[in-house]
């Protein structure tokens, strides 16, 4: 799974650490989230679309492909 | 696109370094208690059975202490920290099993010089899971 944390983080001038705290993860979640060596709980990706006020698919896309417009609107509340 | 959180220090951290806290005095507290169980009937009390039961009792209720500590620490890890830890717990396990069932036939069978004491196992367990907390740690990093 891909995500655009990173680019997220970086438009909002964010440490790792700041990210994690508005996430209330630890910082090396969110950097094995960024380099992909671990995808977070549905839970952990609704509290960042709210966070960043996205969808989830425009944070995290499935490698596996599928259309995300098909798989009906996450926006999380 | 610069937007205000919450900027409440930082809650996991706190949480966390509190409940290592807490678990390494329900840990401390147990091995004081352990210690006073195995050497207090012969070095403080003389063998008096009401004080060995005592010591029993007290033991096994620090015991159950460090088990919900424990519990509660698992509980407040977040999801990375938690599949770390539950990857260190299964390793234990297996090892525990594996090196634990042979120790033992080779100990009843007399193939080795040494008798198998429940101790050498929960040495074997202990170092077993620090050891895949750090590996999963380092995996992660």
């Amino acid at each position: 799974m891909k995500n655009r944390l990173k680019v997220l983080r970086a438009e909002r001038d964010w440490t790792q650490a700041r990210l994690a705290e508005e996430l209330d993860v630890s910082r090396q979640t969110i950097n094995a989230i960024e380099t992909g060596k671990f995808e977070p709980s549905l839970t952990l990706a609704f509290r960042a679309a709210r966070l960043f006020k996205m969808r989830i698919e425009e944070i995290f896309q499935d490698q596996a492909g599928g259309d995300p417009e098909g798989q009906g609107d996450l926006q999380a509340t | 696109m610069m937007e205000q959180v919450k900027t409440s220090g930082n809650g996991y951290q706190s949480r966390l370094a509190a409940g290592t806290m807490r678990l390494f005095w329900w840990a401390s507290a147990w091995v004081a208690a352990t210690a006073v169980m195995r050497f207090g009937p012969k070095y403080f009390w003389n063998g008096t059975m009401l004080l060995t039961a005592f010591g029993v009792a007290l033991d096994v209720a620090i015991g159950i202490g460090l088990i919900l500590a424990h519990k509660s620490y698992l509980a407040n890890l977040d999801e990375l920290q938690r599949k770390v830890y539950l990857e260190a717990f299964g390793i234990t396990a297996g090892v525990a099993v594996v090196a634990g069932v042979p120790l033992s036939l080779l100990d009843s069978l007399g193939l080795i010089s040494f008798h198998v004491e429940i101790w050498h196992l929960i040495i074997v367990m202990s170092l077993t899971y620090v050891a895949s907390i750090v590996y999963g740690t380092w995996r992660f990093r």
